[in-house]
């Protein structure tokens, strides 16, 4: 009689944390559902296959360069359509997406074309809106890009924007670019998460007599649960660098900055 | 061990764990609150920063459509007024309102504009629309970041069971920047 009430409130017991977990599954489970970005390659990402390989390989040496010498990550985009995103927007979520320039810093620019919307944007980083006013970028559209971007030429137009834009990041730098190829190694790191390993040991300490009965091994999810619920849950979301090779992606933010044209 | 010392050491055991895991819940939740109160607060302050950015930028905008169209002293004076009150507020409510006003008669002013070739040749002119264009993006940008910021502390103090902790501490859901339907339509700058 005793051994039967045991495994009745056992049997409870088991229920309570199943239920327990349930509703805390479905309370973490409140993931996001966004628009997906493609991946960058490297400085030069033209998804839309409108580069020469010479013009692509030039400007990832002298993107290369300029991340070596000023720490601002100039980076190239180009895609075929973006649908019913507007294309300013679609820039700066993009931008935020790859984390271009090192986060806290967020030096860096997004030269981004949108081939069928006939778009093309300069995005600039919280970092370089000082050096590259709006306004500035909009000339640098208007003298070296849109005229060549009118006429099909889209290798040489986004070269030109970004030939000025390392220019303008150089000068402020004060330093000279060469143009020269360089190698370049990844420049930032994960991002790693200490955690505090006291709740862990306090969890330990609790549940090692519990294991010895057989009420307490039919608590355990239930209490393992409660722990995870209660405690802060912050998701760290670390930010790596990736991109074949160029180190410019680390985080880094804009703040919607910049200029586009229609050409 | 006898039975009753076991089944004493479980039940101790179990208050134990329950007044745990009530106060790391209440712990978790309370500053998960202020922190993201806190967030809402730091992506205010950046649409702030671009407010201002776009208020110091009116005059100088102003004076120069003015040199061009002499002819159109409503819009401008509209302009110039809505920067005014933009000027006067205080309260955040107050804040969005009088700078939903300047959206609109801005927008109206960008309209305007287009009907004179002259002026949008200028370069001091093209440089400050594109300084004004880029204002307006960033505006938008830190208003969505602001909203979204927003959007989940809301969502968060009115869920149960947060929202009896929230009742509790006195946490109250935050304003969104909604804008008016007439400064949406603002036409994008072209050249």
């Amino acid at each position: 009689m005793k051994k039967n009430l045991f495994l009745k409130n056992a049997g409870r017991l088991r229920f309570l944390s199943l239920i327990c977990g349930l509703i805390l599954l479905a309370n973490l489970g409140t993931a996001k559902a966004e628009t997906k970005y493609p991946k960058p390659t490297g400085a030069v990402n033209d998804f839309a296959g409108v580069i020469s390989p010479d013009y692509e390989r030039k400007m990832e040496s002298l993107s290369h360069e300029v991340l070596e010498k000023t720490g601002t990550s100039i980076v190239v985009a180009t895609m075929e359509t973006i649908g019913d995103n507007d294309p300013d927007d679609y820039a700066n979520r993009l931008y935020g997406d790859w984390g271009i320039g090192k986060k806290g810093e967020d030096k860096g620019v997004l030269i981004f074309l949108a081939v069928r919307e006939r778009r093309v944007r300069i995005e600039t980083g919280y970092g370089v809106e000082g050096i590259l006013p709006d306004g500035l970028v909009g000339e640098i559209l208007d003298k070296y890009v849109t005229p060549l971007l009118k006429t099909g030429d889209y290798g040489k137009g986004l070269a030109n924007a970004m030939i000025a834009v390392s220019a303008v990041v150089a000068k402020a730098a004060d330093v000279s670019l060469t143009g020269s190829p360089t190698i370049s190694q990844p420049v930032t790191k994960r991002a790693r998460r200490g955690g505090s390993l006291f709740p862990l040991l306090l969890l330990l300490f609790i549940m090692i007599p519990l294991l010895g009965t057989r009420q307490g091994r039919a608590i355990l999810p239930l209490l393992l649960l409660m722990f995870l619920s209660g405690g802060g849950r912050g998701g760290g979301s670390g930010f790596g660098s990736f991109g074949g090779g160029f180190g410019g992606f680390g985080g880094g933010m804009s703040g919607g900055g910049g200029s586009g044209r229609s050409f | 061990m006898t039975k009753t010392g076991k089944i004493s050491l479980i039940v101790i055991a179990i208050i134990a764990i329950f007044l745990i895991s009530t106060y790391s819940f209440v712990k978790g939740t309370y500053n998960r609150f202020v922190t993201l109160e806190e967030g809402i607060k730091g992506a205010w302050a950046q649409v702030e920063n671009q407010l201002q950015r776009r208020y110091d930028l009116i005059p100088n905008y102003v004076e120069t459509v003015k040199g061009y169209a002499k002819h159109e002293r409503e819009v401008l004076i509209q302009v110039t007024e809505a920067r005014a009150s933009v000027g006067g507020a205080k309260t955040v409510q107050d804040k969005i309102q009088a700078n939903n006003q300047l959206s609109t008669a801005l927008s109206r002013l960008l309209v305007v504009v287009e009907r004179y070739p002259d002026l949008k040749a200028n370069q001091n002119f093209i440089r400050l629309q594109d300084e004004l264009a880029g204002t307006e993006n960033r505006i938008a940008v830190e208003r969505m970041r602001y909203n979204e910021a927003v959007k989940v502390f809301n969502i968060r103090i009115r869920s149960f069971p947060d929202n009896i902790l929230a009742n509790m501490f006195g946490f109250k859901e935050a304003a969104f920047f909604k804008t008016p339907e007439e400064a949406k339509a603002a036409p994008k700058v072209k050249f």
